[in-house]
């Protein structure tokens, strides 16, 4: 188990290093930068006067400089500053991970508290006209992007309830009721399609248990039909489920991306989508190496529940 | 799990910024974050909206776009027309506390004119010699005389000789000064409690929300989550039409969509060429299809300068006609289709539907044009750079036609990314800008406007409506051809 760990450790460092100089020129292949978007389109400026503004803005040296200099400052814990507002990056991360985490909570919460009985319901009523109409509406519920369905959501609301503050964002410190009200419709957006994967997961693997040998068994001692579906198979069933959870939970962020933008919250999929059309490469930088850690951290620990839940994985 | 609760709980509560919401905070939503406030540099749209909020100029324009006092008083103006004398406005206190002295109005214009901060309006305030106060008030010489002047100094923002990092504080003398930046989320501004005009502003704060999606601000003004969308597209605006608790305020923009055509290679450097391009538009058909008939054909000057434009059906071009447009073509010595890529900004919803019209358009009438949407950054580069065959934009305008004309038009002009050069054009820009009497200048620029309309290096396309959206409940807000939000110190909200 320590040698896993360890294994794991290092291959962490390693992808962060490797996505660090992939982020960093990236983004700096793209076209346009900080200077030029400030500047705007059709705004007067004379050459020299823009080479002053590179040299202020300290993106007029060599590309490899700039990322020694940065990976210089990121190993002793300096993330760099933002080059709009001078405020270290990592405080800007901060401020608005709150949001981005609330959101996830809230979605991935309501997908697997329904997705429990939607997946048992659907093995227990399989191949029957209410199981393929259950799946139907899964596949629709996988296929439909995010944010159509959030648009739809904000006229569906608005229409039933003109009054409903569906939009914006109020921290949950200064308003509980408003935070919830406004995280309803994006949650909803958001874990519509992680319920249906979800569900159609686990009714793949109740099905798979429900052949099994101690099924047969319990039925044989004349246990209802419930009673085997939702003690005996559930439980063997959920073991992939709770691997495929984790592994959408690393996921998640990239949806939260499309509807923190639709519902304008301040998370931090905004964030980062703002810091590339501004060219922000401080920002960005720091922000992808933040959610690259946590997509290779959550994967880590999957690994290591899987390893305690089955021995077989760590002799590997 | 507890332990990853507690730091969720922990993160939340990081996440929850201070907010002291009274009932007096004007809670405005637009589409778009500042990039940088610092306002001698970032002259982009959504710098503007925050910071004609925050700063001010020796002068203002008002809704009428005339020029009217501002930090200053009154000024006067020397016979050659080459010394203004201002009187400055006493007891105008920075947001800092500090009283405002011409040392902060000169340190202000060095600043501008310094090429170190590479202020891109600079080019503007390149005929001031020298600039300090005397015993008849505050004189600011210039090297020649320049019509637009009083026009652009509105636009100089005055800040303290001394002050912080302008990257992360604004200090200026405006209504309200900057409490808290939350980039692409919102801006919060307080009332300057010592503002110089007596009992201004008179609301408390403003919110400025960064609201990307155009359903999303439309949905949130209906419900009252916000109470103004500073400007809105055409569409938007008709679907709040009905609503009882919005009302619209519109006026003609200065802002227009236009087809920049680059005359320093082939096809457009053949001025038939460039015509051919203005009589293939129709550009009734574009304002019904991408303005949904919510703006007016324009030339190079907006419609909305009523003293200097001229109608558009004084130029011969603007009348669509395939055929001619054709026969252009043919006699620019081109045979067969004429293949044309338009590079098209599509950061703007209205630019890309303005190009898509105009492609079908030129498609009937000789041309082959193919769009290239490109993402803005990329776009911005590619303008700079004069790397375009065609380009679908959209560029703001100005009070005074020098000031556009001039910088766009003139060789070597600031903004002529077209490399169009016309000796004629630029000895009477220059005559214009020399010129103080009105009827005079007004005798030039329509000549100008005449040498430029179908011949230029820009077909002018549309001018679309500006709309303001406003809650039933906001009270005394005016809508400023050139999108300022200066009225909003005059708003107020009932309950």
């Amino acid at each position: 188990m320590r040698r896993l760990i360890l294994a794991r450790l290092i291959d962490l460092l390693t992808v962060l290093f490797g996505v660090s100089i992939i982020v960093f020129l990236m983004i700096r292949l793209i076209p346009g930068d900080a200077v030029q978007i400030m500047l705007g389109a059709n705004t007067e400026i004379t050459p020299e006067r823009l080479a002053a503004l590179y040299h202020r803005l300290g993106i007029d040296r060599p590309i490899l400089e700039q990322y020694f200099l940065w990976l210089a400052g990121v190993l002793q814990g300096d993330l760099g500053r933002s080059v709009w507002t001078g405020a270290p990056v990592a405080e800007e991360i901060i401020a608005r991970i709150g949001v981005t985490a609330e959101l996830m909570a809230t979605s991935l919460t309501l997908a697997v508290v329904l997705a429990i009985p939607a997946g048992c319901l659907m093995a227990y009523v399989r191949r029957s006209a209410g199981d393929y109409a259950i799946r139907l509406v899964t596949i629709a519920g996988i296929t439909v992007p995010s944010f159509w369905l959030g648009i739809v959501l904000i006229y569906v609301f608005y229409n039933l309830a003109p009054n409903f503050q569906a939009v914006g964002y109020v921290p949950f410190r200064d308003d509980p009721v408003g935070n919830l009200s406004r995280l309803l419709l994006p949650t909803i957006a958001l874990s519509l399609p992680i319920l249906a994967a979800l569900s159609r997961i686990l009714r793949t693997a109740m099905l798979d248990a429900l052949g099994q040998d101690y099924v047969r068994t319990a039925r044989g001692k004349g246990v209802s039909e419930a009673g085997v579906v939702f003690r005996h198979a559930l439980r063997n069933a959920l073991i992939p489920f709770v691997t495929a959870v984790g592994i959408i939970a690393g996921y998640l962020f990239g949806g939260t991306i499309v509807v923190e933008q639709v519902f304008a919250l301040p998370g931090l999929g905004r964030l980062i989508i703002g810091a590339i059309a501004e060219r922000n490469y401080p920002l960005i930088q720091a922000a992808i190496l933040l959610v690259t850690s946590g997509f290779v951290v959550i994967n880590f620990l999957v690994d290591l529940l899987y390893a305690a839940i089955d021995p077989r994985v760590q002799g590997e | 799990m507890r332990v990853s609760l507690r730091k969720a709980v922990l993160a939340i509560a990081l996440a929850a910024a201070p907010l002291g919401a009274s009932a007096q905070t004007l809670e405005i939503a637009t589409d778009a974050s500042p990039s940088g406030l610092d306002p001698h540099v970032a002259t982009a749209f959504a710098t503007i909206l925050v910071n004609g909020n925050l700063y001010e100029g020796l002068t203002a324009i008002d809704k009428d776009l005339r020029v009217v006092p501002s930090l200053a008083e009154s000024w006067s103006v020397s016979p050659d027309q080459l010394t203004y004398t201002f009187k400055l406005r006493a007891g105008v206190i920075f947001h800092d506390g500090q009283t405002m002295t011409a040392k902060d109005v000169t340190a202000s214009i060095d600043r501008v004119l310094d090429k170190a901060t590479g202020s891109p309006i600079a080019s503007r305030f390149n005929m001031i010699a020298s600039s300090a106060a005397d015993a008849s008030g505050f004189v600011i010489k210039l090297t020649e005389p320049s019509a637009p002047f009083l026009a652009q100094l509105s636009g100089l923002a005055i800040l303290p000789a001394t002050h912080g990092d302008l990257a992360r504080t604004a200090v200026g003398t405006g209504p309200f000064k900057l409490v808290e930046w939350v980039p692409d989320t919102y801006l919060r501004l307080a009332k300057h409690d010592q503002y110089w005009e007596k009992g201004l502003p008179k609301l408390a704060a403003l919110k400025i929300n960064i609201v990307p999606e155009a359903s999303t601000r439309q949905v949130g003004i209906a419900s009252g989550t916000y109470h103004m969308i500073p400007t809105l597209d055409a569409q938007t605006a008709l679907t709040l039409k009905g609503n009882a608790n919005v009302r619209l305020i519109q006026a003609q923009d200065l802002a227009y969509t236009l087809i920049g055509l680059n005359v320093s290679k082939p096809p457009f450097d053949n001025a038939k060429v460039r015509e051919a391009v203005n009589v293939a538009i129709d550009r009734g058909k574009v304002v019904q299809a991408a303005y949904f008939g919510q703006g007016v054909a324009g030339g190079p000057l907006s419609p909305a300068l009523t003293d200097w434009a001229t109608p558009v059906d004084k130029f011969s071009c603007y009348k669509p006609d395939a055929a001619k447009a054709k026969a252009l073509l043919k006699d620019a010595g081109i045979a067969g289709e004429l293949a044309v890529t338009i590079n098209v900004l599509g950061s703007i919803q209205v630019v890309k539907d303005v190009a898509q019209v105009v492609q079908a358009e030129l498609n009937q009438a000789g041309f082959k044009a193919s769009l290239n949407v490109q993402e803005q950054g990329k776009f911005i580069q590619d303008w700079r750079n004069s790397a375009f065959e065609a380009f679908a934009s959209t560029n703001g305008g100005n009070v005074d036609p020098d000031d556009y004309l001039n910088r766009t038009f003139r060789t070597g002009g600031s903004t002529n990314v077209f490399k169009y050069s016309n000796a004629g054009l630029d000895k009477l820009l220059d005559d214009g800008r020399r010129t103080t009497d009105k009827a005079q200048r007004q005798k030039i620029y329509t000549e100008a406007q005449q040498v430029l309309a179908c011949q230029g290096p820009i077909s002018h396309v549309a001018y679309g409506t500006l709309f303001t959206a406003v809650r039933s409940n906001v009270k005394g807000y005016e809508l400023i051809a050139t999108r300022s939000t200066r009225y909003l110190r005059e708003t107020s909200l009932d309950k």
